[in-house]
């Protein structure tokens, strides 16, 4: 056997031997996450979107937010309404309870809010106590609503968890961060279209 | 293995250390990034060692699982990726030793196609000899041909994940590949034409 002819045939085994299939690395992710932290972590979408289109989407998200904040103050009381009426049969598609939906409504108002405000309010030393408290708040909110009938939704589900994500990073920002613990942030409100999903989130349940 | 950490840290302009510290303050997402710089690799080497897609998957997964639960042990003396494949080469190699079947390709010669070549100008006989051949090594030469001549680690790389001297993974190299030779030997002819 020549050395050439064996250096072929190794070579050949470099491309054939054994050659990995491609596997699902986020369903693998999700059982690391699961054994390691006890959750199972979304999925992370492949794409950005550009800034531009990021911006008009906060700003369309603001005003979406600030209107339907108002619709819910004027129309609805101060205390949980009581059901009065049967709960209807069953269907196939299990609507969510009032209740949640009124939480679920205001909770992502004031998420968008905060997370909308955020650069600025680090920008200009402004993200103190009060405003990670805030996040804080924002955050127990986000895993109360994960163990409700509100996170029965798999969409719905997929933002809180990324909200609870996105929120747990700000509520460990300092007052004296750097800019690369808002980069961080930015980047994973980026790549989980989260502002985007919050409007749609946002707009689907004041539509209903 | 450079090239990996190199190009992670370009695309995010976060270093690795950065990233580390956060996983073990609790950030999910930093482990997320962690993960995707590196599990394609490590899956790849758990599915050379074994062969097999399941289990690569499962020791891939158990790779991390454990990387993440022991990541306040990583000192940094070698690189992240380097800790993580050995991880992986011991996961694998502890499994092994349980599951048997990895050695098992039931795959016979009568089944391959003797005649002609593929476009890589390899005989399909030839390859599955040399196939066969490689998973018949004992595992610490399989281990090292595998690193070195499938997934193209360097002597210097393979010596950090085995914890070996670099002269030793060459030594074991250069043993594997005396070894292979002497499997194919009754296919000479074949290989000299």
């Amino acid at each position: 056997m020549t050395e050439d002819r064996f250096e072929d045939l190794m070579r050949d085994a470099a491309q054939t031997y054994r050659k990995p299939p491609e596997p699902d690395f986020e369903a693998m992710w999700n059982v690391v996450s699961r054994e390691t932290w006890g959750v199972t972590r979304p999925t992370r979408r492949s794409f950005n979107v550009p800034r531009g289109i990021g911006i008009a989407a906060t700003l369309l998200l603001g005003i979406g937010i600030g209107r339907a904040t108002v619709t819910f103050k004027a129309a609805s009381p101060t205390t949980v309404p009581v059901a009065t009426t049967p709960v209807a049969a069953h269907t196939d598609s299990i609507p969510e309870p009032a209740p949640y939906s009124a939480e679920t409504s205001q909770y992502l108002g004031q998420t968008a809010a905060l997370l909308i405000a955020l650069p600025s309010e680090v920008k200009a030393g402004r993200a103190n106590g009060q405003f990670l408290s805030r996040a804080g708040e924002l955050l127990t909110r986000t895993r109360l609503l994960l163990d409700s009938p509100a996170a029965n939704d798999p969409t719905m589900r997929n933002l809180l968890e990324d909200l609870e994500l996105v929120l747990a990073q700000v509520v460990h920002l300092e007052n004296n961060q750097n800019r690369t613990e808002l980069d961080l942030i930015n980047r994973a409100l980026e790549q989980r279209d989260v502002i985007p999903r919050l409007r749609t989130a946002a707009a689907d349940i004041s539509a209903n | 293995m450079a090239n990996t950490v190199v190009a992670f840290q370009s695309a995010y302009r976060v270093s690795e250390p950065d990233l580390i510290a956060r996983v073990l303050a609790g950030d999910r997402v930093a482990a997320r990034d962690l993960y995707d710089a590196h599990s394609p690799r490590v899956y790849r080497l758990a599915f050379r060692l074994t062969g097999d897609a399941d289990l690569a998957r499962e020791f891939t997964q158990d790779t991390f699982v454990r990387a993440f639960g022991q990541l306040s042990r990583f000192r940094g003396d070698s690189a992240l990726s380097t800790w993580l494949h050995r991880i992986t080469v011991t996961v694998v190699a502890n499994a092994m030793r349980k599951v048997k079947r990895f050695r098992e390709r039931e795959t016979d010669l009568e089944d391959v196609h003797p005649l002609g070549s593929d476009s890589m100008g390899v005989d399909p006989v030839l390859r599955e000899r040399l196939h066969r051949a490689i998973d018949q090594l004992p595992e610490i030469y399989r281990t090292t041909v595998i690193m070195h001549d499938i997934e193209g680690y360097t002597h210097t790389e393979i010596a950090e994940v085995l914890g070996v001297a670099e002269g030793t993974c060459k030594s074991r190299l250069s043993q594997a590949r005396a070894q292979l030779r002497v499997a194919l030997a009754d296919l000479a002819p074949e290989l000299e034409s």
